[in-house]
């Protein structure tokens, strides 16, 4: 089957492709040719945005040689008011493993939240992100924002229900300059996994306060400087070997 | 050991006539029966097809008691503005499940019901899963998204009462070359009309993939709901393109005359079908994966170009005056 004709049109979902000339991308477009999947998200549009993306959020990359080439993970990330972390995050992602980066958080209101939609945005609510997670793609689930997005926020505890089974790393976005400039590169510095123990069913309420409460601290020590330990496994309140 | 006989009842539609003749060729079916308004759209060879309109309330019921099925396939559920009217629909619904169920829970034999429901009974609103699992509650925007989840309360309700497990496939909009499906026929128009502030992706299932999940959950005896979802999606102009068709856009205020002037143009759209170019209409398959084993469910837009390609057809020039 031509590409053109087959469910994706040519275009993978997962990982980042080059952008089409302009005028096939139109051609595609006035045409219908192009793939969107369940959670609104338009590869191929992305796909055309991702060089501007690059060019203007520029990042250095610490421990993306931790996140999964393929399958569903989890990247837990600290956040300001704005969408500059997110953005930055996506970029570094996209630039180490040409992974999409799928961001929960995208608003629930007629046109913007299409818009980010098409660009990777999910809902943020617990049964899309399992949806997303269990269609095998890498998610950004943000930490509540914080004021000149210092520090680490809060958790959000039924997301963290939701992600409980998942690969689930914590990540800490640091901007380049004061107050979120780009005067300088960001730094996104994905630290090494967390998981559970076992003894926690999925969902269980307890069990995704701890796990929240376990990458909050680990963002918010990446976020003060610490070289996070690896290559161990960080599990609620202990540490044990992979 | 019983003997399997099942009840399709919706037997004339697509997907029943598909399910009949899905059971026909499993040697774990005994009998099979089925009951319509009208016949089935293809020959059947074991399956036993009575014309019964659920508006005749006594024949079904009397039917269905004198058959005493030990499954029923209910598809006696029809959609508003595929082959009826929005109230006609409904109140053959209703009437359908309440004889059929009631009828074969007093027969005796029951052992295992499923009802086919939908994705509509979800609905849309804000700050809720936009690609929701069977846990999410469900809570419908639409009329046809209210029967269908009585549909499945009622259904529930008598597997309760006669302790044996029932279950509720929750499809995602089927369109297909023989399905009268309100939304393939609108797809099918000219220009379509889309809404002009969103394009929210919707998923569509392919009937061949619908019966097949009915099959599978007859044998694998589901218990409760389950959403039946292929992969990826479409979105409402992205959709009539691929068709080249012209797309309409219109506010938020004028869709009840649009759906006037479509009407017009022979191809009735009811209040859901309005939902989901609005809203957009998905949901999470994974479930049903897991339980039913289905990993080859057709992608959405394949349906689609499957849908376009069908509409295609070349008449064959002089046709008439060669039969003459």
């Amino acid at each position: 089957m031509s590409p053109l004709r087959s469910a994706d049109f040519g275009i993978d979902s997962d990982c980042i492709g080059a952008p089409e000339s302009p005028s096939s991308s139109l051609r595609r477009r006035i045409g219908g040719r192009f793939p969107i999947d369940q959670f609104g998200f338009d590869p191929m549009l992305a796909d055309l945005v991702t060089p501007l993306m690059r060019a203007v959020v520029r990042v250095e990359v610490e421990g993306a040689e931790r996140i999964p080439a393929v399958g569903p993970a989890v990247l837990v990330a600290n956040r300001g008011l704005g969408v500059w972390e997110p953005t930055a995050l996506g970029v570094a992602v996209g630039r180490a493993l040409d992974r999409r980066l799928r961001v929960v958080g995208a608003p629930d209101v007629p046109f913007l939240g299409g818009l980010v939609r098409r660009l990777g945005a999910v809902h943020s609510s617990p049964e899309d992100l399992g949806a997303c997670l269990r269609a095998g793609h890498l998610v950004a689930v943000p930490l509540a924002p914080t004021w000149l997005g210092r520090g680490a926020g809060s958790p959000p505890l039924d997301l963290c229900a939701a992600m409980m089974g998942f690969t689930v790393f914590p990540v800490a976005v640091i901007p380049g300059g004061p107050l979120g400039t780009p005067i300088l590169p960001w730094k996104v510095r994905i630290g090494p996994r967390i998981a559970l123990d076992d003894s926690y069913a999925p969902g269980d309420p307890l069990g995704a306060a701890e796990l929240g409460e376990v990458l909050r601290q680990a963002v918010e020590g990446m976020l003060a400087g610490e070289v996070p330990a690896d290559p161990q496994q960080t599990t609620a309140g202990r540490a044990v070997r992979p | 050991m019983t003997r399997m006989r099942v009840l399709v009842t919706g037997m004339g539609g697509e997907l029943g006539t598909r399910v009949a003749q899905l059971l026909e060729a499993s040697t774990d079916v005994d009998e099979i029966a089925g009951v319509d308004f009208v016949p089935p759209r293809r020959r059947l060879r074991r399956a036993e097809f009575h014309r019964i309109d659920p508006k005749n309330r006594e024949r079904l019921v009397a039917f269905v008691q004198d058959y005493a099925p030990t499954v029923i396939a209910h598809f006696g559920v029809y959609e508003p503005a595929a082959r009826m009217g929005p109230a006609a629909a409904a109140e053959r619904t209703e009437l359908c499940t309440v004889a059929a169920l009631s009828a074969a829970a007093r027969a005796g034999s029951l052992e295992y019901v499923v009802a086919r429901s939908g994705l509509e009974v979800y609905g849309r609103r804000v700050g809720v899963a936009s690609v929701p699992d069977e846990a999410v509650p469900p809570a419908p925007g639409s009329p046809y998204g209210e029967t269908l989840l009585r549909v499945e309360a009622m259904a529930a309700g008598m597997g309760r009462r006669q302790g044996i497990p029932v279950g509720a496939l929750r499809y995602a909009p089927i369109v297909g070359s023989h399905v009268p499906s309100p939304l393939g026929r609108l797809l099918r128009l000219p220009a379509v009309p889309v809404s002009a502030f969103s394009d929210p992706p919707f998923s569509l299932l392919h009937p061949a993939d619908a019966a097949e999940a009915m099959v599978s959950a007859i044998a694998l005896r589901v218990d409760g709901p389950l959403n039946i979802v292929g992969p990826g999606a479409a979105s409402p102009w992205q959709a009539v393109r691929l068709g080249g068709r012209v797309p309409v856009p219109v506010a938020p205020p004028l869709w009840g005359w649009a759906s006037r002037v479509v009407e017009l143009a022979g191809a009735a759209i009811a209040p859901h079908v309005v939902e989901l170019l609005r809203y957009g209409r998905t949901g999470s398959g994974g479930r049903a994966a897991e339980v039913l084993g289905m990993s080859d469910v057709r992608p959405t837009q394949q349906v689609l170009q499957d849908l376009y390609e069908w509409a295609q057809v070349v008449p064959l020039v002089g046709g008439a005056e060669a039969v003459a």
